[in-house]
């Protein structure tokens, strides 16, 4: 039988869970950035690295990653060995590549006109870009970046087949401890849902909010 | 490369299943009664707001206990990739569809035409060119997401890599291995899809979704 027991058990994977979302979050979002910036000026050629990075996290699945990272580089790279780790790598990198996408669409939807408007004022392209271009584009990325968000809570639970202690893992656990085959999983996908739908939700009305006070379409 | 045929033959098990249901439940939502709307909304948030590996887990073991039906790993994972792609899918034909202007619906009405001719003759010819370039991300990710399918022992491409590198212990080698087989895979597929879409598209009607 489930019980509620059994329900507070499964609720002690929700942290894990978010703690590999929301840490491989911070390392794309890191990666995304400059990737953009790289992708968009293409510095002394640089583009095509960025290029071959994102075609790369786009055409490989984002489980091979975590199992390359795990069993195959464990022994070059130690911080590997730790599942936890390989699996939140695997996703940082991967989101770096989509949030870099994301960034370099709302960079493209502020318009040349600010570029120009901005550099005929007198500053050089870079201050440009650090305090008309990239403020406004954050706003427009912003839901993407909850669309991203959510797309990474539901993803962390590929993590379960590297055995970290993750919602899915402790759903699995239930349903072997208790015999009861519906609920472990039902509840598994109902918190899932709980979880991602207000986070998206929330950046994509901040963004629209954003939008129409500094008058941004 | 045995592993590789599963993974593309559940894909396309997944894409052809989740096609039909993305459009059904799109026409249902653009043009259906205010109950099916809900039961629409209902059917996507859920499979588009759950992980795809605990959708799989709860028809491989949930559903059975439930109804008594019984089957096996394939099945289920078939059927869960169907339902997951046509959530994801009935969002781009919904755009697609709306994409069409209203003005054409009614001048197909005063053609004429009934609502099912103007649907076939009229609305989705163009839906479906207008879908295309969404439809190849769908692809895409669901390609690359058939490697949740080792959760439930299907001997596809990411699962048969791991019994190799168990076997072999050279798991280095061998995901590089696997990861250059779907990006090739992938890439070529991109390229195929772009082909099509220039191929059929219809000049000045390029609508971004």
């Amino acid at each position: 039988m489930f019980t509620l027991e059994n329900f507070l058990f499964l609720l002690q994977g929700v942290p894990n869970t978010l703690a590999i979302s929301f840490l491989s979050f911070a390392l794309g979002f890191a990666l995304g950035i400059p990737t953009a910036i790289v992708k968009q000026f293409s510095p002394y050629g640089l583009g095509y690295v960025a290029d071959a990075y994102i075609s790369i996290m786009r055409g490989i699945p984002v489980l091979v990653i975590m199992l390359l990272f795990h069993f195959g580089m464990a022994g070059i790279i130690p911080m590997f060995k730790s599942a936890f780790l390989s699996a939140t790598f695997a996703l940082g990198l991967r989101s770096g590549a989509f949030q870099s996408q994301i960034f370099r669409g709302a960079i493209n939807s502020v318009g040349r006109q600010q570029m120009m408007a901005a550099t005929s004022l007198g500053m050089n392209r870079w201050q440009a870009f650090r305090y008309v271009i990239l403020p406004q584009a954050f706003i427009v990325a912003l839901p993407g970046l909850g669309s991203e968000i959510a797309l990474l809570i539901k993803d962390s639970s590929y993590a379960f087949v590297l055995g970290v202690l993750e919602l899915t893992k402790y759903s699995d656990i239930v349903r072997k401890a208790t015999r009861s085959f519906l609920y472990p999983y039902l509840i598994a996908a109902i918190l899932y849902i709980l979880i991602t739908f207000p986070v998206a939700n929330y950046l994509d009305r901040l963004g629209s909010r954003l939008k129409t006070k500094y008058g941004l379409r | 490369m045995e592993g590789f045929l599963t993974t593309v033959e559940m894909t396309f098990l997944g894409l052809a299943g989740g096609f039909a249901l993305g459009i059904l439940s799109a026409l249902g939502d653009v043009y259906g009664t205010k109950l099916m709307k809900v039961v629409i909304a209902g059917y996507v948030e859920f499979f588009r707001g759950s992980p795809l590996i605990v959708q799989l887990l709860f028809f491989y073991f949930s559903i059975p206990a439930l109804t008594g039906l019984n089957w096996d790993a394939f099945t289920a994972g078939a059927v869960t990739l169907m339902l997951n792609s046509g959530a994801y899918q009935k969002g781009y034909f919904k755009g697609a569809i709306e994409a069409v202007f209203k003005d054409q619906l009614m001048a197909a009405k005063s053609l004429g035409m009934t609502f099912r001719q103007t649907l076939r003759y009229v609305v989705l010819p163009q839906a479906l060119r207008i879908v295309i370039p969404p439809w190849t991300n769908e692809y895409i990710s669901l390609g690359l997401s058939t490697s949740a399918l080792i959760v439930l022992g299907i001997r596809e491409l990411t699962n048969i890599s791991k019994s190799i590198a168990a076997q072999t212990f050279r798991p280095l080698e061998v995901y590089l291995f696997a990861s250059a087989i779907y990006f090739i895979w992938i890439t070529v597929s991109m390229k195929i899809f772009d082909w099509i879409y220039e191929k059929v598209k219809i000049p000045g009607l390029e609508v971004n979704i």
